[in-house]
């Protein structure tokens, strides 16, 4: 493919000429066909970097400061998608990075797989990530290099289905139909952490999940502890999660985290006029105070 | 399945209750509590070696990792002395006499104190590390006429971080103990008597001949480090020098999968280990 | 001995009938998974593995272990006896009936010097009320490896029977254990003498160029686990619990109390060598400080600790801990490496 010979080039330019110790990108696993993170830091193995619709993750994970030791590995160059650009500029925004700190391979994108195990060869309506079924990002906001040409923004994938829609049919439900909802999914939560550890936005120091003293949310993975859980990482997103869409493909049990963190991002949207990940200027809302913030949440 | 029938369950898990009968501040953060258990015939029948540990709690907050610092020579009670650092620690730190406490135990192996009889002994202990040491300076000083020598070299970080201080000064009076007490350059107090260096510095001076000798030690992991470096150059081998290692655990019986140093639970095989056994474990610490 | 489908039905009625617990792959929000089941008709039969293994039956991922109260100056203190219902596990794996010996060799550990102050008897009398209906694989799919790792999707370690499918879709019945025989006999009245002939097995493939035995000698030489591979390995690792919690096989688990004003619970609760905050000291002092360490506990776990002080196998090859991670971080890659 076109774009992965390009990439390929420009992840050997950047290597050889020392501008960048490693690229952060996708790689083919030894056995099975799946995508994996790779981290390619010699020139000569820069042909182990692919580009198809199962490059699903959100390769900025590895630039927070979750990582020492990749940070120990010098300046890198990250393959992002126009999602996960958007993460880089709210990791700017809230000082997580300076931006000439990483090196961004932006790569127009047309939509990947949901799950890498539903591909098969072709990214579908009843494939597709819900996350390009919306998208408005398909060539990056933010990048240093463009792997290829623009394409047209645009989702072409009539009739999948649309998160925003979910949405709205679930708050037409009853208070007490929607709780049922939510505790249905919450109760079979296996307390994996999945969702923070692969959240790039989930960058914590310690998170509160760990904290004792006094002990915020309880570490079993009953009802009482679950909701508190989910119903606090949710929050703290509120405003800032960019729709990578990693939470929910890394949750093992399946629960609809983009449905709960896109309902806080219309709130948000809705309260601040704020969309999160398109500029790296200013802060996001739920963070700084603003005479003009409205107060009507206060009854 | 159904390997084995379970006809009476055993709750490992389940603590005994205890009253604490006293409580002694060693240091501003650190202090010692003297348990008895609630029940009576516990208090008469529980017995332990020295070098095990236990698992104390406090309910409703948790449990903690702690060796019995009192001799296993001394019925009727046992003592454990903690710094307080942590969520448990804390809770236990703001308890008093009377409070009711749980306690598991004892486990883990203990100091070969059969092996020791006979020999000089050479204790060396840093900080927080005196505690299981205690326990065992205690039983042979109860059975003192089975050891030869006793040697107890502690120090720590300032005078105000020495724990035990009743017991350092009635060591000192001793006749048949030989105290050295050390604290790190600048942690000394105008009237200190002791010596003033680190203790891996102290132990070189001191020049103990490795002749018939066992050494025990305990101490922060920068110190354990140095002293047995310092005990190489003074001729000691491996199998001489025994010491007490501590690792995160939670059940204390080789359960939990969280104690270990590669493929050595601390909770199960040990705490208690020699220098020689050290040296072979995965660089895991 | 052949069981038809429909006198299966008739016997797992009647076990539910007569109030016993049985669990079956059952398909809840997408995924096929072990729970307990309503009816026959619930369990799902298009299945490779569930994407949990059964282990939460038999030790649960929360449970109390003792409640309190909290008084004045005392406190009143209770043992908890886990209520124990007959549980019927029907369409378990062979790899997962052959984790259960992992876990009772932990939770025996030092059961045979003492009794009393070694024995989980939560896991135990859970093992003890559970009986293991295992239904032979008929195919794999590309992450199961049970043959690289010693066993076979008909093994039948672990289950107290062993079902295999016929051409006509029924099942031939092979009692394992005592308590397997003594299952079928009990239930002689659905079982018929036929004889049928079975669906053909199709074996995963053997994985050439890993030898578990070269793994474990590997392991134990203590340089190989500071080979700077390991940080290579796991270096896209995240670090969270979806491999440890999948895995029939991992064990950890944490001890929390959980108290509301004056009375609380004392709980069990799974926990992941792969979090941070695992081996973390009061002191701040981490032993396993960075996640390729963390990894590396968990590989050396299942390839040497538990051959060596257990001798039971770590690793079941279910591929569960493959097609669950999110970084698509495979165990088999590292196999690889250290069978060379």
């Amino acid at each position: 493919m076109d774009r992965e010979k390009k990439l390929r080039e420009k992840a050997r330019e950047l290597l050889e000429s020392k501008e960048v110790d490693l690229v952060i990108g996708y790689g083919w696993t030894r056995y099975g066909k799946r995508v994996a993170p790779v981290f390619i830091t010699r020139p000569e193995d820069v042909d182990r970097l692919i580009w198809n619709p199962m490059c699903v993750n959100n390769l900025t994970l590895y630039i927070t400061r979750k990582y020492p030791d990749v940070k120990a590995m010098g300046r890198p160059a990250v393959v992002v998608k126009g999602c996960d650009a958007k993460t880089v500029n709210v990791l700017i925004q809230e000082g997580q990075l300076k931006r000439e700190d990483v090196v961004l391979l932006g790569i127009p994108c047309e939509g990947v797989v949901y799950r890498q195990e539903l591909y098969d060869g072709e990214v579908t309506k009843e494939n597709v990530s819900p996350k390009c079924v919306v998208c408005d990002v398909k060539n990056p906001p933010l990048y240093d290099h463009l792997i290829g040409e623009k394409v047209e923004e645009g989702s072409g994938f009539e009739g999948a289905r649309n998160i925003y829609q979910e949405i709205e049919e679930l708050d037409k439900k009853p208070e007490g139909e929607r709780w049922a909802f939510w505790m249905e999914h919450f109760e079979r939560c296996i307390r994996c952490y999945a969702c923070r550890q692969i959240c790039p936005l989930c960058y914590c120091e310690r998170c509160i999940a760990e904290k004792n003293m006094p002990q915020w949310i309880d570490t079993s993975a009953h009802g009482r502890g679950n909701v508190a859980w989910n119903l606090k990482r949710a929050m703290d997103l509120a405003g800032r999660c960019v729709f990578c869409g990693e939470c929910e493909r890394a949750c093992p049990v399946n629960i609809p985290l983009n449905l709960i963190n896109q309902k806080l991002s219309m709130v948000v949207e809705e309260s601040f006029n704020h969309r999160p990940g398109y500029e790296s200027e200013g802060h996001p809302p739920l963070i700084v105070y603003s005479l003009e913030d409205r107060e009507d949440f206060i009854r | 399945m159904a390997q084995q029938v379970v006809t009476v369950m055993e709750n490992i898990y389940l603590p005994h209750l205890m009253v604490i009968q006293d409580v002694i501040e060693e240091t501003p953060d650190t202090k010692t509590l003297r348990l008895h258990f609630k029940d009576e015939a516990l208090r008469e029948g529980f017995t332990f070696r020295a070098g095990q540990f236990g698992e104390y709690s406090v309910f409703g907050v948790g449990e903690c990792t702690f060796c019995i610092a009192s001799s296993p020579t001394r019925k009727g009670y046992i003592e454990c002395s903690f710094r307080k650092v942590g969520r448990v620690t804390s809770a236990l730190a703001d308890l008093d006499v009377g409070d009711v406490i749980g306690f598991r135990g004892p486990y883990g192996n203990s100091f070969p104190i059969e092996d020791m009889k006979g020999k000089n002994i050479l204790f060396i202990g840093g900080g927080i590390g005196l505690p299981p040491l205690r326990s065992l300076i205690w039983n042979c000083l109860d059975l003192r006429e089975e050891f030869k020598d006793i040697t107890i070299l502690y120090g720590a970080r300032s005078v105000a971080d020495l724990v035990y201080k009743r017991e350092l000064a009635h060591w000192e009076e001793r006749p048949d103990v030989h105290l050295v007490k050390t604290v790190d350059p600048g942690g000394e107090t105008p009237d200190w008597d002791g010596e003033v260096g680190f203790v891996p510095t102290i132990l070189e001076k001191m020049a103990p001949s490795p002749e018939n000798t066992y050494v025990v030690t305990c101490g922060p992991p920068i110190m354990i480090k140095f002293v047995l470096q310092s005990l190489g150059h003074l001729g000691f081998s491996d199998d001489q020098v025994i010491t007490t290692l501590e690792n995160k655990m939670k059940c204390g019986l080789g359960k939990c999968g969280r104690c270990n140093i590669g493929d050595v639970y601390i909770c199960k095989e040990g705490p208690v280990f020699t220098a020689a056994q050290v040296k072979k474990m995965y660089r895991d610490f | 001995m052949i069981i038809k489908r429909n006198d299966l039905k008739r016997l797992v009625e009647d076990l539910i009938g007569q109030g016993k617990r049985v669990i079956a792959p059952i398909m809840r929000m997408g995924l096929v998974e072990y729970g307990e089941i309503g009816s026959f008709d619930d369990i799902t039969w298009d299945y490779i593995n569930p994407r949990n293994s059964f282990k939460e039956f038999l030790f649960p991922q929360t449970e109390a272990i003792a409640r309190y109260r909290i008084g004045k100056k005392d406190v009143e203190l209770e043992g908890v006896i886990p209520e124990l219902r007959e549980t019927i596990v029907l369409g378990s794996r062979p790899c997962d009936a052959a984790s259960t010996a992992s876990l009772r060799s932990v939770f025996t550990w030092g059961a045979e010097e003492d009794p009393s102050r070694f024995r989980d008897d939560f896991y135990l009398m859970r093992e003890g009320v559970t009986t293991v209906m295992t239904i032979a694989c008929l195919k794999g799919d590309e992450d199961c490896f049970c043959t690289t790792v010693g066993l076979t999707p008909e093994s039948p370690e672990g289950s107290d029977i062993l079902l295999k499918e016929t051409v006509r879709g029924n099942f031939a019945v092979t009692p394992v254990t005592e308590r397997g025989k003594a299952f079928v006999e009990e239930w002689r009245d659905y079982i018929t003498d036929e004889r049928e002939d079975l669906k053909e097995i199709e074996y995963p493939e053997v994985l050439e160029g890993i030898d578990t035995g070269k793994i474990g000698a590997r392991l134990s030489d203590v340089d190989v686990f500071d080979d700077p591979v390991w940080q290579e390995v796991a270096r896209k690792c995240i670090g969270c619990g979806a491999c440890t919690f999948s895995c029939p096989t991992c064990h950890c688990f944490d001890i929390v109390d959980e108290a509301t004003g004056y009375e609380g619970e004392r709980r069990k609760n799974w926990d992941a060598c792969q979090f941070e905050y695992f081996t973390l000291h009061a002191s701040g002092h981490n032993p396993r400080d960075t996640q390729f360490k963390r990894w590396r506990n968990r590989f050396l776990c299942k390839f040497h600790i538990y051959p060596t002080k257990f001798t039971s196998t770590g690793c079941v090859g279910c591929g569960r801990c493959i097609r669950v991670c999110p970084v698509a971080l495979d165990i088999r890659e590292v196999m690889e490496w250290l069978s060379r």
